[in-house]
C-alpha cells in the first residue's frame, strides 16, 4: 500500500500536465470543427481535394467530417496517440527508474517481494491511466455537446474511450515488460514509444494498401477503429480477445523477468 | 549459532569476474569485517546475500533461512547501507525516513529521531539539498531505524567526517552491544582493525583468510631487526621460518614466522647492541595477503 502511494504521489505532477493536455487537444480540435462547419462551405468538399494518401495520414480517410462525431473520430486518433504514447511511456518508467535513479538499494532491501512492488507500481500505474482517460471522456463529451448541434454521441464516445482504456493498457504492459526484460531498463521507455510509433506507422501504411489488411492484427490502432465505432458496431470482440491475451502475456512476461533479473546498482 | 552462511557462492557476469567459491560464516553477536580492494567482490558479495542479484551457484542463509527464498521475511530484520546512498530526490529527509519505516511492522518514529540527534540530521531538509556526508548520514539512519538485528554495511564511512564517523562507530557498538550482528565491509584496515572480531580477506573474487583480527596478528611474522657488536657471517640467521634475510653490517633484518625459541636462542649465542622485535600492523599483513599471490 505505501509504494502504491507513494508512485500515485510521484506521478500525480506529470498526470496533471498529460491531463491538461488532453484537455486542451479536445478543446482545440473541437474549437477548429467549430470554425469549419460556421463558414458555410462543408468540410468533405474541402478534404475532397485532399489525397487519400494524406488523409489516411492524418486519420480521416473514411470518416464524415462535416458531422461532428466524423470529426471526432479523426480527433480520437490523436487521442489515442496521446493516451498510448502516455501509457508506454509511464509502464516503463513506473518500473525502469528504480534502477536509473538508483534507488533499487533502497526499495528492494526492504522486507517486500518483488512481486508485491510490481503490483504495487502496475496498480499505481493503471489508476493513472484510469484518470487520464476518464478525462478524456468527460472533456469529450462536454465539448461534443457543446459543439455538436444536437448530435448525441455520447454513447459512442463511452465506447471509443473503453477501446482506448484497453490499448492504454496494452502499452503500459508493453512498457512494463520491456523494462523488466531489457539489461538496460532506462532505454525501455524510448523503445516503447518507438514501438508505438512503428505499429501507428504500420497501421497508416495498412490505410493506404488494402493488400496489407492481414497485418492489422499486429497493430493495436487498427483494433479499434473510430470508423468502426462510430457507425455502430461497437468494439470487435476479436480484437478484444487479442488485446486480452496480450495484456496477460505481457504482464506475465513482466512480473517473471523482473523476478528473476539482477538489479543493476 | 551463524546468522550468516555462504556457501560455495559463485557469481559471474558474462566473462568479467564476480565472485568465485565464496564460503564464511558471521556469527551471532561479532562484528565481521569483510576487507579487500575496489573491485575484489565485495559488493557482489552483499549484493547477492539481499537477492538484488542472483548467484550463478552456491547459496547462503541469513537467520538459517535460504537467502532467496526467505528474502521479504529475513529482510524485516536486515539493516544496510549501501556504499553510495541514492534516495528520490522530491522528498524530504523526514519523509523519506517515514517512508522507509513504512515498510515494518513496528513504530520507529523514537528511534528516528533518536539516531537524527545523535547524527546531528536536519530532518526537514530535502533530500536533493544535503551534501554527500549528509546524505550518507540519512543512509545510516534508515538502516538502523527498525532496529534490525543484522546490519550490512557496505563502505560505511566514506563521506563522513571524522567525528560522524566516531559517533557512527560508537552507535554501530552499542547495537552490537544490545545483540546485533554487523557485517562491515571496507577497504580501510584501521577501521576494520579497530571495530571487528573477525575478518574475511577478498581479493580478485575469491576468499583469501578468515581469520579472527587477533590470531592473525599473532600467527603472523614478526619483524626482527638485530644490531651486533661485529659483523655477523651472512647466514648466520639461515633457519627456517626466516625471510627476507638482509645484512648490512652490523645490522642485521629479517621477517620470522614459526617458533620464536629458536631464534632467540641464536640471538642469546652472540653479543648484541640493541634488538627491535615488532608485530606488523593489520595493513602489512594484508599487502602480504596481496603480495603473496600477485
Amino acid at each position: 500500500m505505501n509504494i502504491f502511494l507513494k508512485e500515485l504521489k510521484s506521478h500525480r505532477k506529470s498526470l496533471i500536465f498529460w491531463s491538461i493536455g488532453v484537455f486542451l487537444m479536445v478543446v482545440s480540435g473541437m474549437a477548429k470543427f467549430e470554425a469549419y462547419s460556421s463558414s458555410g462551405q462543408s468540410i468533405n468538399e474541402m478534404m475532397a481535394d485532399i489525397p487519400k494518401s494524406l488523409r489516411a495520414v492524418l486519420g480521416f480517410s473514411d470518416l464524415d467530417l462535416s458531422k461532428a462525431s466524423g470529426y471526432y473520430g479523426m480527433l480520437f486518433l490523436y487521442l489515442l496517440l496521446m493516451a498510448t504514447i502516455h501509457a508506454a511511456m509511464l509502464g516503463a518508467t513506473i518500473i525502469a527508474k528504480e534502477e536509473r535513479d538508483k534507488t533499487s538499494e533502497f526499495l528492494f532491501v526492504k522486507p517486500v517481494s518483488r512481486t508485491t512492488v510490481i503490483t504495487a507500481k502496475l496498480l499505481a500505474a493503471s489508476v493513472n491511466i484510469v484518470i487520464f482517460n476518464l478525462v478524456t471522456l468527460v472533456s469529450s463529451i462536454i465539448l461534443m455537446g457543446h459543439y455538436s448541434h444536437g448530435e448525441d454521441v455520447s454513447g459512442e464516445i463511452a465506447i471509443l474511450m473503453a477501446g482506448m482504456f484497453i490499448l492504454q493498457v496494452l502499452f503500459m504492459v508493453i512498457g512494463s515488460a520491456l523494462a523488466a526484460v531489457k539489461k538496460k531498463p532506462k532505454t525501455a521507455a524510448s523503445l516503447a514509444t518507438g514501438i508505438l510509433l512503428l505499429t501507428y506507422m504500420l497501421s497508416v501504411t495498412i490505410d493506404l494498401n488494402e493488400n496489407m489488411e492481414p497485418l492489422k492484427y499486429l497493430t493495436p490502432f487498427k483494433y479499434f477503429e473510430a470508423k468502426n465505432v462510430m457507425v455502430g458496431s461497437g468494439l470487435d470482440v476479436t480484437f478484444v480477445v487479442i488485446s486480452v491475451v496480450w495484456i496477460t502475456v505481457l504482464s506475465y512476461v513482466t512480473y517473471v523477468f523482473y523476478q528473476k533479473r539482477d538489479l543493476n546498482g | 549459532m551463524n546468522v550468516i552462511e555462504i556457501k560455495n557462492l559463485t557469481k559471474t557476469y558474462g566473462k568479467a569476474r564476480g565472485i568465485t567459491d565464496i564460503s564464511f560464516n558471521v556469527e551471532q553477536g561479532e562484528i565481521f569485517g569483510f576487507i579487500g580492494p575496489n573491485g575484489a567482490g565485495k559488493s557482489t558479495t552483499i549484493r547477492t546475500l539481499l537477492s538484488l542479484i542472483y548467484p550463478t551457484s552456491g547459496s547462503a542463509t541469513i537467520f538459517g533461512k535460504d537467502c532467496i527464498q526467505f528474502a521479504p521475511e529475513i529482510k524485516k530484520e536486515i539493516g544496510y547501507l549501501p556504499s553510495e546512498v541514492f534516495y528520490y530526490d522530491n522528498m524530504k529527509v523526514k519523509d523519506l525516513l517515514k517512508y522507509s519505516a513504512s515498510f515494518y511492522k513496528k513504530d520507529c518514529t523514537k528511534r528516528i529521531k533518536e539516531l537524527a540527534e545523535i547524527m546531528d540530521l536536519d530532518l526537514n531538509k530535502k533530500i536533493d539539498d544535503l551534501s554527500l556526508g549528509n546524505k550518507k548520514k540519512v543512509g545510516i539512519v534508515q538502516g538502523l531505524l527498525h532496529e534490525p538485528k543484522l546490519i550490512i554495511l557496505d563502505e560505511p564511512t566514506s563521506g563522513l567526517d571524522p567525528l560522524m564517523q566516531q559517533k557512527f562507530f560508537d552507535i554501530l557498538e552499542e547495537e552490537n552491544k544490545k545483540g546485533a550482528t554487523i557485517l562491515f565491509s571496507s577497504h580501510i584496515l584501521s577501521e576494520v582493525q579497530r571495530l571487528c572480531n573477525r575478518v574475511a580477506i577478498i581479493k580478485e573474487g575469491k576468499i583469501v583468510t578468515v581469520e579472527k583480527i587477533s590470531t592473525l596478528k599473532e600467527n603472523n611474522y614478526k619483524k626482527l631487526k638485530i644490531e651486533t657488536k661485529a659483523p655477523l657471517e651472512k647466514d648466520y640467521f639461515q633457519i627456517s621460518g626466516v625471510n627476507k634475510l638482509e645484512v648490512n653490517d652490523n645490522i642485521t633484518s629479517f621477517l620470522f614466522r614459526g617458533n620464536i625459541n629458536t631464534v632467540m636462542k641464536k640471538i642469546a649465542d652472540i653479543e648484541i647492541a640493541n634488538l627491535w622485535i615488532e608485530e606488523p600492523d593489520l595493513e602489512e599483513i594484508f599487502m602480504h595477503y596481496y603480495e603473496k599471490e600477485a
